[in-house]
């Protein structure tokens, strides 16, 4: 991530174009679905932008203003999806999404970050390991008894608070997914911490590293080879953050990656015909914000007056490696299922507008964006959407639910489920049998 | 200041062969064609460059009497823009100004001043390859400048870039007095600066935040008198072909206009009904009665052309695209071959005449005419073929590369019979109020219309003319009373 | 400075509370745009990126609601600024006496009239929205040359009006048909056929009688400074090839499917006489829908989606005098025909085309060229750039004004003020099929460099001196008192007759005139 000198430099270098509230121009297919920003399309304001908040840095720099609460509000009212980032850079090298990440950041240190609710979360963290203020000895009490869990597998099932407190559903249906392909696997137990992305993503580096290294730890501790997620938000931690800080020696995959190669093995049998019309959300933290961070090691060259490159080329994070085909081709694997693309997808697909604790500080706008996804998911003509992310699930199941929407939501592992022959219905049992 | 005192200075200005206060030359400036109440003006003037323009502007501010510029040296003037509206009325000829400045081949424009006439121009720019946009089968007595600068419809609509062509840039003296040249002609430089670099005042656009030249086109004068102006030119093709295709009724020929014009496929392109189609190629009323019983009601024409080397290349694939088009939409059976001759469309769209086509019929003619969308002009139809089941024109021009359709509907009578004339004239009032009233956008309003179009249209309009008319002419010497100005 | 709190709710009162902000922080994101640090040095202020900070931004939603806000600001004497996608500094306030009206939330697309082949649009309403609505009824607008991102609208009512596909879509102003105007009192008014009292449409702008168009807008438009059009009538153009996008990849690798019916020409004139002479007959033939000359730096430039890919194509930037011509058509004949006149002109006028010899382009230029995505590739160098000169009349006096900016460019590119490109770095289109043509001569500076932004500035003065005293035609930037009263004199003094407009349709001088003209000549 960038330095405090690049930080400097870059917001300046802003240009206005407003590229950032637009999907990738060249991938715009109608009026209706041309926009990126949930943040812009909900407030209107230009600052609420990409670009709005790369300015909003620089006038911060520039002591034009002062930090404040209206400053702090327009800075978190954003999902940190990363859309602008990816239509900046079509052509420019700007960082709009570090730049927002590191804006607040500042705002954290001169004691304006994060909001009041999503501090609430990051309380809880630190004083029962997960955001939702649930006694972390809970942490297992979705876990139904009929699960193998084998304690010397070199697979690791990392669950994840949302998961594992709120979204039980998508626990149950990985490890069914996991026991129904025969592989052995193990989970952390009481050793599951949350994964530190909450803190993380509100600018608390000190709290972040602390719990980055309590799951390190005991995951190496138990010599695990795979660690496999059925969240994003925890995939993406492990996957692009954790390395900033600390190596660790497993792979990390999350479960539509695994599932895929599972079923691509012949590991996993689809048998079940599911005869349903459904499109797929691209979750932010398994798309787009999924690419790790390449480390670049080089040095600028002056070519002339004004004009300087970086040798070797330094890379640019695009969202261009985010994980977008295997659930793809794991849907279409699935007997009978019919898979049909919403216009904005992968890599400038649009965020549910649940993350960065947008859920939790201004649960109307969160709504908003998720709507709007709604809306576009419907356009399809799918009778489904599903997803793999615990909070694009959360918050999309909001948006049918408020909009009186018909279409249906599941989760990627529970379509998987049917397909292997344990039903719907099934999931609701084991779920009543849960609670 | 009496009369006299007044003549004598505009002798001063035109010397005394270049003004006139006879009373049969004013006669010919007091009536036109139109059903415009008669009135002569107090005298003629016959300007021979600029300055003098500039000096009877100057002092038509200072004295308070009106003038109206006209340009076409003869020949029969049509909608009562130019019949005084008031006693203080000094008619500027502009007839003897007629030098073509320059043609320029290379930046395909040619340069005239108002008295050029389409006679005149035509045959010049010929010699050197090019043509001029025209209207329809023009007078070739009648200016080119004029025409142009009163927005008349030009038969080829895929050159029609803009409304205003193929007017750009001009030279004017407002009506202060004041001398101003719009467009690129503006500067920075004189002309002849401008044109040492390489310029040819082709880009009718500005000067910078501005475009005056849009409100001195369809003013009738009545903001500035222009003293030349260019105009855009085409080169003249090598091969045309002409396409007639019939049919009893007007859809089909719509549709396929339609296609013509969104694909850019063809030059001239026009829908005539039978009547009027026989007057532009027909010479007598016998003759085009005769023809007019021969062909079909309506009559959609068309001419592809190529040029250079490879012009039979062109011809052969716009040949068969067109053909392909008039498969789809199954039209196939309707060209038709030999009825009137190639040449003879080919001389209507291409040159000017002397004898102009609206009056071979009757005499006379009352034309009504208007801009509206594809899909009004059929029911535009209908209205006056209602009220008027004979003797009736029609010419539907698309405009504008196909945005917009110029209507018109020619009213044919004798002028010589009193009581056809009284039922024309209330006939042409009824017809185009409601025509108005059904939406028709008379854009160009003239004569009697004029007030019945202003009282139709938004106010804020007329507010903003006259916002204009004050900057430009304000102290309303230029052809008082035209369009929502006072008298 | 912000609104007192009785002004703040009548404006509110329009709009509601969420879309009316006077907050500092809101208020100051406004004052900031693109090339705002050399045009504050080119007024002799400090070079910064902030413009003054508007008293409030408001977001109207209906034509009806900026007539009232424009009433208000008549009432308190506030002068206002209209934005629309708001790229540049033009969108700028002049004094902090000032509201920015952000037409954001009027982003529909009204219409579009297959028949009469045009679209009816709203401020916000961007090219690329316009240009995929249109392509589903086979048809295509003119993109702006600043990209598919901005506003149509505001191109064609109040900006400058060029594009990549110029030479078969025109220029933004003469596609122009019926426009909805809320003048600087606050009155709405119509012009042409959507003025009729019964039955409105917007097939025509024109008139009854003469055309105001002619005072909206000119070779550019006022900035806001005539007032804010909320609704325009823009002609539609068939789409030039098929309608087939396919992107292909992951941003920013994408490739592209390259539809049927589209060749692309890149030849070297070697000198700026024989370009002349290759434009003039190309563009007689009628057969491109881009017909264009980029120095060889340039044409690199728009040929490559980064800096590195950029040097990676030397070879392109060596060519003296390219020129780019891009043909499409819609049937094999149509193709075939096109293609044998290019092939003619070629052995005719003994020039090579470098395409699918030595040097064939990534797929995706195809798209940029059909999106107009390439005047964006202007900033992959130094992160910024902006166009001097900007006349536009033959082709003779664009490169006469090329030639003669090369001299004046290289002091400047010596200095280290400004990007290196030979002095030559210039854009020049014809437009349609060549009745004129226009070049503007982008001009590659970094913004965060204090020595390049006053160069920057330095040298846009002198090449605004340049084509005023060589008679080399107005370039784009004359707006603003200073600007108009520089070259006014030298072009039949037409600052008199843009003021008295100014006067007589914004008596209050409310329309904020820093991009126009000030009422009076002292202000």
């Amino acid at each position: 991530m960038m330095d405090d000198e690049e930080y400097k430099h870059l917001i300046r270098r802003c240009i206005r174009c407003s590229i950032c509230k637009w999907i990738p121009q060249l991938q715009i297919k109608s009026k209706k679905y041309a926009t990126i920003c949930p943040a812009i399309d909900m407030y209107n304001f230009h600052p609420y932008s990409g670009g709005g908040k790369i300015i909003l840095a620089l006038a911060l720099e520039m002591e034009k203003i002062k930090p404040s609460e209206e400053l702090r509000d327009i800075v978190y009212k954003c999902t940190e999806c990363g859309g602008c980032d990816v239509s900046c850079k079509f052509l420019n090298n700007l960082e709009p999404l570090e730049i927002i990440i590191k804006l607040r950041e500042k705002l954290v240190d001169l004691g304006y970050g994060p909001m009041p609710k999503q501090q609430q979360y990051i309380d809880s963290v630190k004083k029962n390991n997960n955001p939702y203020n649930e006694p972390h000895e809970n942490r297992l009490n979705w876990l139904p008894e009929d699960i193998n869990i084998d304690p010397n597998a070199q697979v690791l099932y990392f669950v994840g608070c949302t998961s594992s407190y709120r979204r039980k559903e998508m626990a149950i249906a990985a490890c069914r997914v996991l026991n129904a392909a025969g592989v052995p696997f193990n989970i952390l137990d009481n050793e599951e911490y949350c994964c530190g992305s909450p803190v993380f993503r509100t600018g608390d580096i000190n709290t972040f590293k602390d719990f980055m290294n309590k799951n390190v730890d005991a995951i190496e501790a138990k010599n695990i080879k795979k660690v496999v997620f059925s969240c994003a938000g925890c995939y993406d931690t492990f996957k692009v953050h954790y390395p900033l800080y600390r190596n660790y020696n497993f792979e990390v995959k999350h479960s539509v990656e695994f599932f895929n190669e599972l079923i691509e093995n012949g590991k996993l049998l689809l048998t079940k015909k599911v005869p349903l019309t459904v499109t797929y959300h691209d979750p932010c933290h398994l798309g787009r914000n999924a690419e790790p961070y390449k480390e670049w090691k080089g040095k600028v060259v002056n070519l002339m007056p004004l004009i300087s490159i970086h040798v070797p080329p330094k890379p640019k994070r695009c969202g261009t490696d985010g994980v977008y085909e295997s659930p793809r081709e794991l849907l279409k694997k699935i007997p009978e299922l019919k898979f049909i693309e919403m216009e904005r997808i992968k890599e400038y697909s649009y965020c549910c507008g649940a993350g960065a604790g947008v859920k939790s500080a201004f649960p109307e706008f969160a709504l908003h964006t998720a709507k709007n996804r709604i809306q576009e998911a419907e356009d399809t003509g799918a009778q489904v959407i599903t997803s793999s992310c615990p909070f694009c699930s959360t918050n999309l199941q909001d948006a049918i639910h408020e909009s009186d929407s018909l279409l249906k939501y599941y989760d990627i592992n529970e379509l998987l489920m049917m397909a292997i022959g344990i039903t719907d219905e099934k999931l609701k049992e084991f779920l009543g049998e849960v609670a | 200041m009496t009369e006299d005192i007044l003549f004598q200075k505009l002798v001063e200005i035109f010397s005394s062969k270049y003004v006139s206060r006879e009373r049969n030359i004013l006669n010919n400036y007091s009536k036109d064609l139109s059903f415009y109440p008669e009135k002569a003006p107090k005298y003629v003037a016959w300007p021979t460059d600029t300055k003098k323009i500039e000096e009877v502007l100057k002092l038509a501010n200072e004295l308070k009497f009106s003038v109206i510029p006209i340009s076409s040296s003869s020949g029969p003037r049509h909608h009562g823009d130019t019949i005084p509206h008031k006693d203080n009325t000094i008619v500027l000829d502009l007839s003897n100004m007629n030098k073509i400045l320059n043609i320029d081949r290379k930046n395909r424009v040619v340069m005239i001043e108002p008295g050029v006439t389409f006679g005149k121009l035509i045959p010049e720019l010929q010699n050197k390859g090019l043509r001029l946009l025209l209207p329809l089968h023009p007078r070739d007595s009648k200016s080119v400048l004029t025409s142009a600068l009163e927005r008349e419809p030009i038969t080829i609509p895929r050159y029609h870039w803009d409304s205003s062509d193929p007017l750009l840039c001009t030279e004017v003296f407002f009506g202060t007095g004041d001398l101003f040249r719009t467009g690129t002609a503006a500067g920075p430089g004189t002309i002849k600066e401008q044109q040492a670099t390489g310029q040819a005042q082709v880009n009718p656009m500005g000067p910078t935040q501005f475009s005056p030249f849009r409100v001195i086109q369809g003013a009738q004068g009545s903001l500035g008198v222009v003293t030349w102006a260019t105009l855009k030119l085409e080169l003249i093709p090598t091969i045309q072909k002409v396409v007639h295709i019939q049919s009893d009724t007007i859809p089909e020929l719509l549709n396929l206009q339609h296609e013509l014009i969104k694909y850019r496929l063809c030059n001239e392109l026009l829908i005539l009904n039978n009547l009027n189609l026989a007057c532009l190629v027909k010479k007598n009323a016998q003759e085009i009665t005769e023809l007019k019983n021969k062909i079909k009601r309506w009559n959609l024409l068309y001419i592809i052309a190529g040029r250079g080397k490879l012009a039979e290349d062109k011809i052969s694939y716009l040949e068969g695209d067109i053909r392909d088009i008039i498969g789809d939409l199954g039209l196939k059976g309707l060209i038709s071959e030999n009825i009137i001759n190639d040449n003879d469309i080919l001389q209507v769209l291409s040159q000017a005449t002397p004898d102009p086509w609206r009056l071979k019929l009757k005499g006379g003619y009352q034309d009504i005419f208007f801009l509206t969308s594809f899909e009004k002009i059929t029911e535009f139809i209908s209205i006056v073929e209602k009220e008027v089941p004979q003797d009736l024109g029609i010419y539907i021009q698309p405009i504008n590369q196909g945005t917009s359709y110029h209507c018109e509907f020619d009213l044919y009578y004798d002028p010589s019979n009193d009581a056809e004339k009284t039922n024309i004239k209330e006939k042409f009032l009824k017809i185009s109020t409601n025509l108005m009233d059904s939406g028709a956008f008379f854009n160009r309003p003239y004569g009697i219309l004029t007030k019945e179009v202003y009282k139709r249209h938004d106010d804020s309009t007329q507010t903003a003319l006259k916002k204009v008319k004050k900057i430009f002419d304000p102290n309303n010497v230029l052809n008082p009373g035209v369009l929502c100005f006072d008298e | 400075m912000v609104l007192e709190n009785e002004i703040f709710k009548d404006f509110e009162d329009i709009v509601g509370k969420n879309n009316i902000n006077d907050g500092k922080v809101i208020t100051t994101a406004y004052a900031y745009n693109w090339c705002m640090e050399f045009f504050n040095y080119m007024e002799d202020k400090e070079p910064s990126p902030f413009s003054s900070i508007p008293k409030a931004v408001i977001l109207p939603a209906s034509t009806e609601e900026v007539a009232e806000i424009i009433k208000l600001c008549n009432k308190y004497g506030i002068k206002f600024k209209a934005q629309s996608t708001g790229l540049g500094p033009w969108n700028q306030p002049s004094t902090d006496n000032c509201i920015i009206v952000d037409l954001r939330r009027m982003n529909k697309l009204v219409k579009i009239d297959e028949k009469n082949l045009y679209a009816v649009i709203e401020p916000y309403v961007s090219g690329a929205q316009l240009q995929v609505e249109a392509m589903k009824y086979g048809l295509n607008c003119h993109m702006p040359g600043a990209g598919p991102h901005v506003s149509p609208l505001a191109s064609a009512t109040s900006m400058a009006g060029p594009g990549f596909t110029s030479p078969s879509t025109g220029h933004s102003a003469r596609n122009v048909l019926g426009v909805e105007w809320v003048l600087p009192t606050g009155d709405i008014m119509r012009l042409g056929a959507i003025g009729l009292k019964k039955k409105p449409d917007w097939y025509n702008g024109d008139g009854p009688g003469p055309s105001l168009r002619g005072i909206m807008r000119g070779w550019v438009g006022a900035k806001s400074g005539i007032g804010v059009f909320t609704k325009v009538a823009v002609k539609l153009f068939p789409y030039p090839c098929s309608t087939d996008f396919t992107i292909t990849g992951k941003s920013p690798n994408y490739g592209f499917k390259i539809p049927k019916y589209l060749r692309l020409y890149v030849m070297d004139c070697k000198t700026y006489e024989f370009l002349e002479e290759v434009m003039l007959k190309v563009d007689e033939e009628e057969i491109s829908f881009m017909c264009s000359h980029l120095s060889g730096s340039g044409l690199a430039a728009i040929f490559s989606n980064s800096l590195q890919g950029l040097i990676g194509k030397a070879k392109l930037a060596q060519l003296k005098v390219p020129i780019v011509i891009l043909i499409t058509a819609r049937t094999d004949r149509e193709f075939d025909y096109k293609q044998k006149v290019m092939d003619n002109l070629i052995q005719e006028l003994n020039i090579k085309d470098i395409i699918g010899k030595s040097y064939s382009p990534e797929p995706v230029f195809y798209a940029e060229a059909l999106r107009s995505n390439l005047g964006l590739h202007g900033f992959i160098t130094t992160g910024s750039f902006q166009s001097s000169k900007g006349g536009s009349d033959t082709a003779a006096v664009c490169l006469l004004s090329t030639k003669m900016n090369i001299p004046l460019k290289m002091e400047y590119i010596k200095s280290g003020a400004i990007g290196n490109d030979s002095g030559k770095g210039v854009w020049m289109t014809s437009y349609e099929s060549g009745h004129y043509y226009h070049m503007e001569s982008p001009t590659m500076f970094d913004q965060t460099d204090d020595h390049s932004v006053k160069g920057m500035a330095e040298y846009m003065e002198a090449s605004n001196q340049l084509d005023l005293l060589k008679h080399l035609g107005a370039p784009f930037f004359v707006e603003g008192t200073q600007m108009h009263e520089l070259f006014g004199p030298h072009m039949s003094n037409y600052h008199i007759w843009l003021r008295k407009i100014k006067q007589a349709f914004d008596p209050n001088n409310i329309a904020d005139s820093g991009f126009y003209i000030s009422p009076h000549s002292k202000e």
